[in-house]
Protein backbone atom coordinates (compact mmCIF):
# COMPACT_ATOMS: atom_id res chain seq x y z
CA UNK A 1 0.00 0.00 0.00
CA UNK A 2 1.17 3.54 -0.71
CA UNK A 3 2.36 5.48 2.35
CA UNK A 4 -0.01 7.91 4.02
CA UNK A 5 0.29 11.62 3.42
CA UNK A 6 2.55 13.24 6.03
CA UNK A 7 0.84 15.06 8.90
CA UNK A 8 3.42 17.89 8.81
CA UNK A 9 2.74 18.51 5.11
CA UNK A 10 -1.00 19.06 5.63
CA UNK A 11 -2.53 22.40 6.59
CA UNK A 12 -6.05 23.49 7.46
CA UNK A 13 -7.57 24.96 4.33
CA UNK A 14 -5.69 22.65 1.95
CA UNK A 15 -7.81 21.55 -0.99
CA UNK A 16 -8.45 18.01 -2.21
CA UNK A 17 -9.01 18.16 -5.93
CA UNK A 18 -11.18 19.30 -7.50
CA UNK A 19 -11.13 16.25 -9.74
CA UNK A 20 -13.34 16.52 -12.80
CA UNK A 21 -14.95 13.27 -13.78
CA UNK A 22 -17.19 12.45 -16.71
CA UNK A 23 -19.69 10.01 -15.26
CA UNK A 24 -20.61 7.72 -18.14
CA UNK A 25 -23.84 5.73 -18.10
CA UNK A 26 -21.84 2.57 -18.66
CA UNK A 27 -19.79 3.28 -15.54
CA UNK A 28 -22.98 3.55 -13.48
CA UNK A 29 -24.25 0.31 -15.01
CA UNK A 30 -20.93 -1.39 -14.21
CA UNK A 31 -21.26 -0.27 -10.58
CA UNK A 32 -24.87 -1.45 -10.36
CA UNK A 33 -23.78 -4.82 -11.76
CA UNK A 34 -20.79 -5.06 -9.38
CA UNK A 35 -22.99 -4.58 -6.30
CA UNK A 36 -25.83 -6.72 -7.64
CA UNK A 37 -28.09 -3.68 -7.57
CA UNK A 38 -29.06 -3.79 -11.24
CA UNK A 39 -32.31 -1.85 -10.86
CA UNK A 40 -33.84 -0.04 -13.84
CA UNK A 41 -33.48 3.41 -12.26
CA UNK A 42 -29.69 2.90 -12.32
CA UNK A 43 -29.45 1.33 -15.74
CA UNK A 44 -32.12 2.58 -18.13
CA UNK A 45 -33.39 6.08 -18.93
CA UNK A 46 -36.88 5.09 -20.02
CA UNK A 47 -37.48 2.87 -17.01
CA UNK A 48 -36.21 5.61 -14.70
CA UNK A 49 -38.60 8.13 -16.29
CA UNK A 50 -41.47 5.77 -15.63
CA UNK A 51 -40.52 6.07 -11.94
CA UNK A 52 -40.80 9.85 -12.20
CA UNK A 53 -37.06 10.48 -12.44
CA UNK A 54 -35.48 12.68 -15.11
CA UNK A 55 -33.50 9.69 -16.42
CA UNK A 56 -31.21 7.05 -14.97
CA UNK A 57 -29.54 8.13 -11.75
CA UNK A 58 -26.34 7.28 -9.92
CA UNK A 59 -26.77 5.17 -6.77
CA UNK A 60 -26.03 7.16 -3.62
CA UNK A 61 -23.61 4.45 -2.57
CA UNK A 62 -21.67 4.98 -5.80
CA UNK A 63 -21.41 8.69 -5.04
CA UNK A 64 -19.87 7.74 -1.70
CA UNK A 65 -17.47 5.45 -3.52
CA UNK A 66 -16.43 8.20 -5.92
CA UNK A 67 -15.75 10.55 -3.01
CA UNK A 68 -13.66 7.80 -1.45
CA UNK A 69 -11.47 7.67 -4.56
CA UNK A 70 -10.78 11.38 -4.06
CA UNK A 71 -9.93 10.92 -0.37
CA UNK A 72 -7.86 7.79 -0.98
CA UNK A 73 -5.94 9.45 -3.78
CA UNK A 74 -5.05 12.29 -1.43
CA UNK A 75 -4.44 10.49 1.88
CA UNK A 76 -3.19 7.17 0.48
CA UNK A 77 -5.14 3.89 0.41
CA UNK A 78 -6.15 2.42 3.74
CA UNK A 79 -6.15 5.70 5.68
CA UNK A 80 -9.85 6.56 5.61
CA UNK A 81 -11.25 6.10 9.12
CA UNK A 82 -14.76 7.58 8.82
CA UNK A 83 -16.97 8.97 6.08
CA UNK A 84 -20.43 10.50 6.43
CA UNK A 85 -22.48 11.96 3.61
CA UNK A 86 -25.84 13.56 2.94
CA UNK A 87 -27.51 13.04 -0.42
CA UNK A 88 -28.94 16.43 -1.40
CA UNK A 89 -29.65 16.08 -5.10
CA UNK A 90 -29.72 13.55 -7.91
CA UNK A 91 -26.35 12.73 -9.45
CA UNK A 92 -27.18 12.22 -13.11
CA UNK A 93 -24.81 10.30 -15.39
CA UNK A 94 -23.71 11.34 -18.85
CA UNK A 95 -22.29 14.60 -17.57
CA UNK A 96 -19.27 15.92 -15.75
CA UNK A 97 -19.14 16.08 -11.96
CA UNK A 98 -16.46 17.53 -9.70
CA UNK A 99 -15.10 15.70 -6.66
CA UNK A 100 -13.97 18.30 -4.12
CA UNK A 101 -12.66 18.51 -0.59
CA UNK A 102 -10.85 20.65 1.95
CA UNK A 103 -8.99 20.09 5.22
CA UNK A 104 -10.97 21.65 8.07
CA UNK A 105 -9.01 20.50 11.13
CA UNK A 106 -5.90 18.62 12.22
CA UNK A 107 -5.42 16.65 15.42
CA UNK A 108 -1.81 16.28 16.56
CA UNK A 109 -2.65 13.69 19.25
CA UNK A 110 -4.25 11.24 16.85
CA UNK A 111 -2.37 12.39 13.72
CA UNK A 112 -5.63 12.66 11.84
CA UNK A 113 -7.28 15.30 9.70
CA UNK A 114 -10.93 16.21 9.32
CA UNK A 115 -12.16 16.90 5.80
CA UNK A 116 -15.16 18.43 4.16
CA UNK A 117 -15.91 16.58 0.92
CA UNK A 118 -18.55 17.09 -1.73
CA UNK A 119 -19.66 16.32 -5.27
CA UNK A 120 -20.78 19.22 -7.36
CA UNK A 121 -22.45 19.38 -10.72
CA UNK A 122 -20.98 21.17 -13.70
CA UNK A 123 -23.22 24.10 -12.69
CA UNK A 124 -21.65 24.21 -9.22
CA UNK A 125 -24.57 22.72 -7.27
CA UNK A 126 -23.47 20.57 -4.33
CA UNK A 127 -25.29 17.28 -4.84
CA UNK A 128 -23.59 15.24 -2.13
CA UNK A 129 -21.90 16.74 0.92
CA UNK A 130 -20.00 15.06 3.71
CA UNK A 131 -17.19 14.91 6.20
CA UNK A 132 -14.38 12.42 6.63
CA UNK A 133 -11.55 11.55 9.00
CA UNK A 134 -8.21 10.31 7.64
CA UNK A 135 -5.05 9.07 9.32
CA UNK A 136 -1.80 10.79 8.40
CA UNK A 137 1.80 9.58 8.78
CA UNK B 1 -47.00 17.20 17.14
CA UNK B 2 -43.68 15.76 18.31
CA UNK B 3 -42.82 12.24 17.26
CA UNK B 4 -43.82 9.83 20.01
CA UNK B 5 -42.54 6.28 20.25
CA UNK B 6 -41.37 3.71 22.75
CA UNK B 7 -37.65 4.37 23.19
CA UNK B 8 -37.15 0.72 24.14
CA UNK B 9 -37.23 -0.13 20.45
CA UNK B 10 -33.85 1.61 20.01
CA UNK B 11 -30.72 -0.50 20.06
CA UNK B 12 -32.33 -3.91 19.82
CA UNK B 13 -31.07 -6.38 17.19
CA UNK B 14 -33.81 -7.04 14.65
CA UNK B 15 -31.90 -8.89 11.96
CA UNK B 16 -28.71 -10.91 11.51
CA UNK B 17 -27.50 -12.06 8.12
CA UNK B 18 -24.36 -13.81 6.93
CA UNK B 19 -23.24 -13.22 3.37
CA UNK B 20 -21.49 -15.51 0.96
CA UNK B 21 -17.71 -15.62 0.87
CA UNK B 22 -16.12 -12.52 -0.64
CA UNK B 23 -14.20 -13.22 -3.84
CA UNK B 24 -11.26 -11.39 -5.39
CA UNK B 25 -13.20 -11.01 -8.63
CA UNK B 26 -16.01 -9.06 -7.02
CA UNK B 27 -13.60 -6.81 -5.13
CA UNK B 28 -11.77 -5.96 -8.35
CA UNK B 29 -15.02 -5.41 -10.30
CA UNK B 30 -16.27 -3.05 -7.59
CA UNK B 31 -13.07 -0.99 -7.50
CA UNK B 32 -12.81 -0.82 -11.29
CA UNK B 33 -16.42 0.41 -11.54
CA UNK B 34 -15.37 3.39 -9.43
CA UNK B 35 -12.43 4.07 -11.76
CA UNK B 36 -9.95 2.98 -9.09
CA UNK B 37 -6.44 2.10 -10.23
CA UNK B 38 -4.50 1.52 -6.98
CA UNK B 39 -2.96 -1.97 -7.14
CA UNK B 40 -4.20 -2.86 -3.66
CA UNK B 41 -7.80 -2.59 -4.97
CA UNK B 42 -7.55 -3.91 -8.53
CA UNK B 43 -4.76 -6.51 -8.63
CA UNK B 44 -5.65 -9.97 -7.39
CA UNK B 45 -3.05 -11.33 -4.96
CA UNK B 46 -2.11 -11.31 -1.29
CA UNK B 47 -2.23 -7.50 -1.04
CA UNK B 48 -5.76 -7.19 -2.42
CA UNK B 49 -8.28 -5.50 -0.09
CA UNK B 50 -11.78 -4.19 -0.67
CA UNK B 51 -12.26 -0.59 -1.66
CA UNK B 52 -13.51 1.10 1.56
CA UNK B 53 -17.14 1.58 0.52
CA UNK B 54 -17.45 -2.00 -0.71
CA UNK B 55 -18.98 -2.72 2.71
CA UNK B 56 -22.17 -0.81 1.87
CA UNK B 57 -23.16 -3.41 -0.69
CA UNK B 58 -24.04 -5.66 2.26
CA UNK B 59 -27.45 -5.44 3.86
CA UNK B 60 -29.62 -7.50 6.10
CA UNK B 61 -32.61 -9.63 5.07
CA UNK B 62 -35.01 -6.96 6.24
CA UNK B 63 -34.22 -3.29 6.36
CA UNK B 64 -36.62 -2.06 9.06
CA UNK B 65 -37.69 -3.64 12.33
CA UNK B 66 -41.24 -4.90 12.67
CA UNK B 67 -41.83 -2.57 15.62
CA UNK B 68 -41.20 0.65 13.70
CA UNK B 69 -43.89 3.20 14.70
CA UNK B 70 -47.09 2.45 12.85
CA UNK B 71 -47.17 5.84 11.10
CA UNK B 72 -43.91 5.02 9.31
CA UNK B 73 -44.38 1.36 8.46
CA UNK B 74 -46.26 1.79 5.21
CA UNK B 75 -44.72 5.05 3.99
CA UNK B 76 -42.06 5.51 1.36
CA UNK B 77 -38.67 6.61 2.71
CA UNK B 78 -35.70 8.20 0.98
CA UNK B 79 -32.01 7.49 1.44
CA UNK B 80 -30.84 10.73 3.07
CA UNK B 81 -27.26 9.66 3.66
CA UNK B 82 -24.87 7.31 5.39
CA UNK B 83 -22.12 7.38 7.99
CA UNK B 84 -19.44 4.72 7.89
CA UNK B 85 -16.92 4.02 10.61
CA UNK B 86 -14.30 1.78 9.02
CA UNK B 87 -12.64 -1.14 10.79
CA UNK B 88 -10.50 -4.02 9.52
CA UNK B 89 -10.19 -4.21 5.73
CA UNK B 90 -12.33 -6.75 3.89
CA UNK B 91 -10.28 -9.36 2.00
CA UNK B 92 -11.05 -12.23 -0.37
CA UNK B 93 -12.26 -15.25 1.58
CA UNK B 94 -13.99 -13.16 4.26
CA UNK B 95 -17.51 -13.99 5.34
CA UNK B 96 -19.33 -10.90 6.52
CA UNK B 97 -22.10 -10.98 9.12
CA UNK B 98 -24.43 -8.00 9.50
CA UNK B 99 -26.31 -7.24 12.68
CA UNK B 100 -29.06 -4.65 12.21
CA UNK B 101 -30.34 -2.38 14.96
CA UNK B 102 -32.64 0.63 15.04
CA UNK B 103 -30.14 3.25 16.17
CA UNK B 104 -32.04 6.54 16.17
CA UNK B 105 -35.44 8.00 15.40
CA UNK B 106 -35.93 11.75 15.35
CA UNK B 107 -37.90 14.55 13.79
CA UNK B 108 -36.55 17.71 12.20
CA UNK B 109 -38.24 20.76 10.77
CA UNK B 110 -36.55 22.60 7.94
CA UNK B 111 -37.47 24.92 5.11
CA UNK B 112 -39.32 22.15 3.31
CA UNK B 113 -41.36 21.18 6.38
CA UNK B 114 -41.20 18.39 8.92
CA UNK B 115 -39.19 15.25 8.28
CA UNK B 116 -38.69 12.09 10.28
CA UNK B 117 -35.33 10.33 10.21
CA UNK B 118 -34.86 6.65 10.94
CA UNK B 119 -31.27 5.54 11.41
CA UNK B 120 -30.67 1.83 10.90
CA UNK B 121 -27.23 0.67 12.01
CA UNK B 122 -25.45 -2.23 10.36
CA UNK B 123 -22.59 -3.63 12.43
CA UNK B 124 -20.45 -5.75 10.13
CA UNK B 125 -17.94 -8.33 11.31
CA UNK B 126 -15.80 -10.91 9.55
CA UNK B 127 -15.45 -14.61 10.34
CA UNK B 128 -12.72 -13.80 12.91
CA UNK B 129 -15.11 -11.55 14.81
CA UNK B 130 -13.27 -8.38 13.75
CA UNK B 131 -15.46 -5.37 13.07
CA UNK B 132 -15.04 -4.34 9.43
CA UNK B 133 -17.49 -1.43 9.46
CA UNK B 134 -20.34 0.24 11.27
CA UNK B 135 -22.76 1.78 8.79
CA UNK B 136 -25.53 4.15 9.86
CA UNK B 137 -28.21 4.37 7.15
CA UNK B 138 -30.21 7.57 7.46
CA UNK B 139 -33.68 7.17 5.94
CA UNK B 140 -35.97 10.17 5.66
CA UNK B 141 -39.77 10.40 5.68
CA UNK B 142 -41.48 13.62 4.67
CA UNK B 143 -44.20 14.86 7.02
CA UNK B 144 -44.77 14.12 10.69
CA UNK B 145 -44.33 10.69 12.17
Amino acid sequence: MAPARRFDAVFEGDDLGPVEHFLAKDQVRAYARAVDHYFPRFTDDEAARREGLPGMITPGNMSMGLLTTLIDGWAGPGNLRRLGVTFRGLVLPDRTIRLCGAVTQKDEATRTAELDVWIESDEGERLVIGTATVSLA
Amino acid sequence: MALEFDRNILGGEFDRAEHETVTAEELVAFARALGETSPCYVEAGPELVAHPTYCIRFRGRKFFPDNLPEGLRTRMSFDAGKDIDFGAPIRPGDRITIVSTLHELYEKTGRSGTMVFVVVRFTMTNQRGERVATVDNRMMYRGEG
